[in-house]
C-alpha cells in the first residue's frame, strides 16, 4: 500500500518533469484532446441532463418541507456549478477517458512497445505520457463548462415544466447568486481533476507488466476508474474546504 | 440512424436477458454456496472505495448548504437537507456507481474471460447451465450487497456531514440531531434501500449480459468491463430520475 503510494509519487514527479519539459507536438496533442473530449460529449450529455433534472426534482422535495421551493434556482445553480457538475464530469470522464488511457498504455506495456521506445532512446514519458496528460488537462475544463450549461438548462426545464415553478424567479435567483467566481471555481476544479485522472490512469497503465498478460490490462483499467473517482471526490472536498470553509 | 437501431437492439437483448435471468433464478437447482462466495468477494472489494467515495459528499453538502442557509438564518435546518439528500439520493446513487465501477467491471471481465477461454462452453458440455452457475449468482450478489453497503454509507455520509456542521461549522449539536430525527422518516430509508436493490440488480444484469456477449480476445474483455461501467452509470442516473419523479408524484 505505502509502496504503491511511493511509486505513484515517483511516477508523478517523472511525469510532471516530462510534461513541463517540452510542449508536446501540436498534432499529437490535438488528436489526443479530440479523442478525450469529443468522445465523451455524448455520454456526458446524457448523464448531465438527468443529473440536472434530478437536482431540481430532488431538492424541490427537500425544500418543500419548509416552504423554500423558491430558492431552487439558487440551490441548483450553486450546487451544480460549484460541486456536482465538475465531480460528475471528472468521474464520468475518468470512467471513459481514464479507462481508455490505462488500457492503451497497459496494452503497449505488455506487448513491450514501451521498452522498444526506450531502446530507440525515445523517452516514453515524454512521448506517451506527457501528451495524454496535457490533452486531458485541456479537455476536462471544457467538458465542465459544457456540463454547467447543459445541467443548468435541464434544471430549469425540470423546475419550470415539471414542477411548475416560476421561470422568472429561477432565472433571477441564478443571476443573483451564481457569479463568475463560481464558474471559475468549477472550471478550475475540472482542470485539477483532469490532470489527476490522467495521471492515475497513466500510472496504472504503466505499471502493467508483461507477465500479467491480458488480465493486467483489465486490472489496470479497473483501478484507473475506481482510484480516479475516489481521488476526485476526496480532492473536491479538500478544494471546497479551502475555498469556502 | 444505425446508432439508434443498435441501441434499440441492445435494450431489447438486455430485456430478453433479464427475463432469462429471472426465469433461471426462480427455478431449481440453485447454487447458494457460489452466490455467498461472490457476495463476500464483492463486500471485501467494494467496502473501501464505496466508503471513501460517499463520505466526502456529506461533508460537501454541509459545507455548501451551511453557506446558503446562513443567508436566511436557517442553519439549524441544515441537517434536514443533509439527511434527506444523503438517505434518498446521494448515498444510493453514488454507492451504486462505485459498485458498478469496482464489482460490475470485474464481474464482466471474469465472465468475459471465461467465455474467451471456452470455460462457459465447457460448463454447458458438463450440463451445468452457465446462466445458472455464473450469471445468476452475480446478479443476486450485486442486488444484495449494494443495499448492505448503502446502510454503511448512510452512516458515513451523515457522520461526515455532522463533522463539518457541528465542530467545524458551529451548528448546535442538539439542533442538528433534532432536525435530523424529525425530518428523516423510515420512508426515506426504505426509498434509498429500494433504489439500491434496483441499481444493484442492474449492475449485475449489465455485467452478466456484456460479459456473456464477449467474442474474441483480451481486448473484447477489457471493452466489456469498460462498457459495463459507462452503461450502468447512465442507467443508474436515468432510473434515479424516474424514481424521484414517481415518488414526488406519489407524495412520498
Amino acid at each position: 500500500m505505502i509502496g504503491v503510494a511511493a511509486e505513484f509519487l515517483l511516477f508523478a514527479e517523472r511525469a510532471l518533469r516530462a510534461q513541463l519539459g517540452r510542449f508536446p507536438p501540436i498534432d499529437v496533442l490535438v488528436r489526443q484532446t479530440y479523442q478525450a473530449g469529443v468522445g465523451s460529449v455524448a455520454l456526458l450529455t446524457m448523464l448531465i441532463v438527468f443529473a440536472g433534472l434530478n437536482l431540481s426534482v430532488q431538492s424541490y422535495a427537500t425544500f418543500e418541507r419548509f416552504g423554500g421551493q423558491d430558492f431552487l434556482g439558487m440551490f441548483a445553480g450553486i450546487g451544480g456549478v460549484r460541486e456536482l457538475y465538475p465531480v460528475m464530469a471528472a468521474v464520468v470522464c475518468g470512467a471513459r477517458i481514464g479507462a481508455n488511457l490505462a488500457a492503451s498504455l497497459a496494452n503497449m506495456k505488455i506487448s513491450e512497445q514501451v521498452e522498444a521506445l526506450e531502446v530507440m532512446s525515445v523517452d516514453p514519458m515524454r512521448r506517451l505520457v506527457a501528451p495524454r496528460l496535457w490533452a486531458v488537462t485541456f479537455a476536462l475544463p471544457l467538458l465542465c463548462g459544457y456540463a454547467d450549461v447543459v445541467g443548468i438548462a435541464s434544471s430549469y426545464v425540470g423546475a419550470v415544466y415539471q414542477l411548475g415553478l416560476d421561470g422568472g424567479t429561477f432565472m433571477s435567483q441564478l443571476h443573483e447568486f451564481v457569479g463568475l467566481s463560481d464558474l471559475a471555481v468549477g472550471l478550475f476544479k475540472g482542470l485539477v481533476f483532469g490532470w489527476i485522472v490522467a495521471l492515475i490512469a497513466c500510472f496504472h497503465g504503466y505499471r502493467a507488466a508483461k507477465r500479467d498478460g491480458a488480465e493486467g490490462v483489465g486490472v489496470a483499467t479497473n483501478r484507473a476508474i475506481v482510484h480516479g473517482a475516489v481521488v476526485c471526490i476526496v480532492l473536491n472536498l479538500a478544494m471546497s474546504w479551502v475555498l469556502y470553509g | 440512424m444505425k446508432w439508434l437501431l443498435d441501441s434499440i437492439a441492445n435494450v431489447g437483448a438486455l430485456a430478453a436477458f433479464f427475463g432469462d435471468v429471472i426465469g433461471t433464478a426462480l427455478t431449481r437447482p440453485r447454487y447458494v454456496g457460489e452466490t455467498i462466495r461472490i457476495m463476500w468477494v464483492l463486500v471485501v472489494r467494494c467496502i473501501v472505495p464505496v466508503g471513501l467515495a460517499v463520505a466526502p459528499v456529506g461533508a460537501v453538502i454541509s459545507l455548501q448548504g451551511l453557506e446558503l442557509f446562513r443567508m436566511f438564518g436557517l442553519d439549524r435546518l441544515l441537517s434536514s437537507l443533509l439527511g434527506t439528500a444523503i438517505f434518498r439520493e446521494y448515498s444510493p446513487a453514488l454507492a451504486s456507481v462505485m459498485v458498478a465501477a469496482q464489482a460490475g467491471s470485474s464481474i464482466a471481465a471474469r465472465i468475459g474471460t471465461m467465455r474467451v477461454r471456452g470455460q462457459i462452453d465447457a460448463l454447458a458440455v458438463m450440463s451445468v447451465d452457465p446462466m445458472r452457475y455464473v450469471v445468476v449468482p452475480g446478479v443476486i450478489a450485486c442486488a444484495v450487497v449494494t443495499p448492505l453497503l448503502n446502510v454503511l454509507t448512510n452512516v458515513l455520509g451523515v457522520a461526515s456531514g455532522w463533522v463539518f456542521a457541528v465542530p467545524l461549522g458551529g451548528v448546535d449539536h442538539g439542533a442538528f440531531i433534532e432536525h435530523l430525527t424529525a425530518q428523516i422518516t423510515p420512508a426515506d430509508l426504505w426509498v434509498g434501500l429500494g433504489k439500491c436493490v434496483l441499481f444493484g440488480t442492474s449492475v449485475g444484469l449489465i455485467a452478466g449480459h456484456l460479459g456473456m456477449r464477449v467474442k474474441g480476445g483480451a481486448e473484447a474483455v477489457g471493452q466489456a468491463a469498460n462498457d459495463t461501467v459507462t452503461q450502468t452509470i447512465v442507467l443508474i442516473l436515468l432510473v434515479d430520475y424516474v424514481v424521484s419523479m414517481a415518488l414526488l408524484g406519489a407524495g412520498l
